[in-house]
């Protein structure tokens, strides 16, 4: 962009980029609030992929057949590659993987609350599918739109991915809802357990929301919050009760005039708890990214040791 | 020196260049962290392709390749710097703004004397600047690739895992049949 321009003009000109679809790619100019969005809001995305390997990652030696262990072992895999697309996206803003990473090992960084709570029985492996990554993509099909190409290419890749877990939950859910009585207790179990930490995936309502505002702008979100919260209820509600699934909402009611699904109040409170350090899960999570990169030491400094050698001697 | 990371986990940054099929046109997908550009390879195909397809994969430290935004050449200030020996460059362009996993994609193959030239001669050779929203000037002498024989053990295998496909699951059928038997 022309250096001899003012602050207001190359703000006007990025404005206009935005407006006539195209994608801000590393290089351009961009305003210093949109690149800190970015960092805040990648950065915190590929963390939410990492610690979300651990919840899954616990039942990869209890999985009750060979296919099961298969597919949750590829999708956990998919969560560590996620990580690392979205760390990438970030890293082309100016911040380095290794700030990152620190961050996540002291617990500076925040990720996706969800990943605060326990995984108590195999049917939550499902849920966690159909519900918590259903909501996931939600939120990655409108990144998808993005307006700064690293992050919209990472998304696109991601929910490429993402449909897989999702359908592998959706199958499993829907089979034990139609099982023996233990198994739709057990799946019934799992829905009561993350309805809620679900719907606060989408964070906080739109007047609690100060960031929306200036990401909508900007054509990084295209939807609030609670649209796609509401979006996600609606089609979550309909399939659920088609299953005979219910939802632990006494206040659930369908809207007539909207045509949307009413749920009771969220327990804000509880999202602030869990955001702020203290859900069940927060320490045990931090503990074992901690552990995990303390036992991969030795792989780090071998293969740099290896990267460092002396050229080999042909034979 | 940080007390947590013991600044042990940056390492060069490599881009990614995919080729799905032989004689289809290499893309840049992504980057990955490696101690060397033969860690960088084994890293690629663990983050890049879980799943098929994939014929042939590159490797270029980032730091190798010039790249330039259309807003960055409208205010080029470039150094000549066209005295080096020839050299043969790949050269790659974004000529889309439709959403897409891929970003830059191979259009052609420069013999230049720097990146700069090379650069210079592929916006008259391929194209306007006007319709390329990126250019990346990629040195041969920079790349790391697969090769034939990497096929089999690098990328067959994803073949089949068909289960790592949205496809293998039938759930469209579950629900519509549930929904029918719950309207009876």
């Amino acid at each position: 962009m022309d250096k001899t321009l003012t602050h207001e003009e190359q703000l006007a000109e990025f404005e206009a980029r935005i407006a006539r679809g195209e994608k801000i790619e590393p290089g351009d100019w961009m305003p210093a609030e949109y690149r800190r969005q970015l960092i805040r809001m990648i950065s915190q995305h590929a963390h939410s992929e990492v610690v979300g390997m651990l919840p899954e990652g616990a039942w990869i030696t209890r999985a009750p057949n060979l296919r099961r262990k298969m597919v949750l072992i590829s999708k956990v895999q998919d969560e560590g590659g996620h990580g690392q697309y979205l760390y990438h996206a970030a890293e082309s803003l100016g911040i380095s993987r290794e700030e990152m990473l620190d961050a996540l090992l002291a617990g500076r960084a925040k990720y996706s609350s969800i990943f605060n709570y326990p995984t108590l029985n195999w049917a939550d492996i499902g849920v966690i599918g159909w519900l918590v990554d259903g909501a996931a993509i939600k939120n990655q099909t409108m990144l998808a739109q993005a307006s700064y190409g690293p992050y919209s290419r990472a998304m696109v890749r991601i929910c490429a991915e993402e449909t897989f877990h999702h359908k592998q939950g959706k199958e499993m859910v829907i089979q034990y809802a139609q099982g023996t009585p233990f198994q739709r207790q057990m799946v019934q179990d799992s829905i009561n357990r993350w309805w809620w930490p679900t719907l606060m995936m989408f964070g906080p309502h739109d007047s609690d929301s100060p960031n929306s505002a200036v990401l909508i702008k900007w054509g990084i979100k295209t939807k609030t919050n609670d649209e796609l919260r509401q979006e996600f209820i609606n089609e979550m509600v309909t399939d659920l009760t088609a299953v005979n699934l219910t939802l632990p909402d006494p206040d659930l009611h369908f809207d007539e005039a909207s045509g949307n699904w009413i749920t009771g109040p969220i327990d804000w409170d509880e999202f602030w708890r869990v955001v702020k350090g203290d859900g069940p899960c927060n320490a045990e999570r931090l503990a074992a990214r901690q552990e995990a990169h303390e036992n991969g030491r030795w792989v780090r400094a071998a293969m740099e040791a290896f990267a460092a050698r002396p050229e080999r001697v042909m034979a | 020196m940080n007390e947590i990371g013991r600044r042990d986990t940056q390492w060069p940054l490599y881009e990614v260049f995919m080729q799905e099929k032989a004689e289809r046109p290499f893309q840049s997908v992504g980057a990955v962290h490696a101690a060397d550009a033969e860690m960088a390879i084994l890293n690629a195909r663990t983050v890049f392709v879980r799943r098929p397809a994939c014929h042939t994969l590159w490797v270029v430290p980032h730091s190798a390749i010039l790249m330039r935004t259309s807003e960055e050449l409208a205010d080029d200030e470039e150094d000549d710097a066209d005295t080096g020996e020839p050299q043969r460059y790949q050269i790659f362009q974004k000529t889309s703004q439709r959403r897409a996993m891929v970003y830059v994609g191979h259009v052609g193959e420069i013999t230049a004397v720097s990146p700069q030239h090379a650069l210079r001669q592929a916006i008259d050779t391929f194209g306007s600047s006007e319709d390329v929203f990126v250019w990346w000037v990629v040195p041969n002498a920079a790349i790391t690739s697969t090769d034939d024989d990497d096929i089999d053990s690098l990328f067959a295998p994803a073949y089949d895992k068909i289960y790592r496909q949205p496809s293998a699951y039938r759930t469209f059928t579950a629900i519509r049949k549930a929904k029918h038997s719950s309207n009876q």
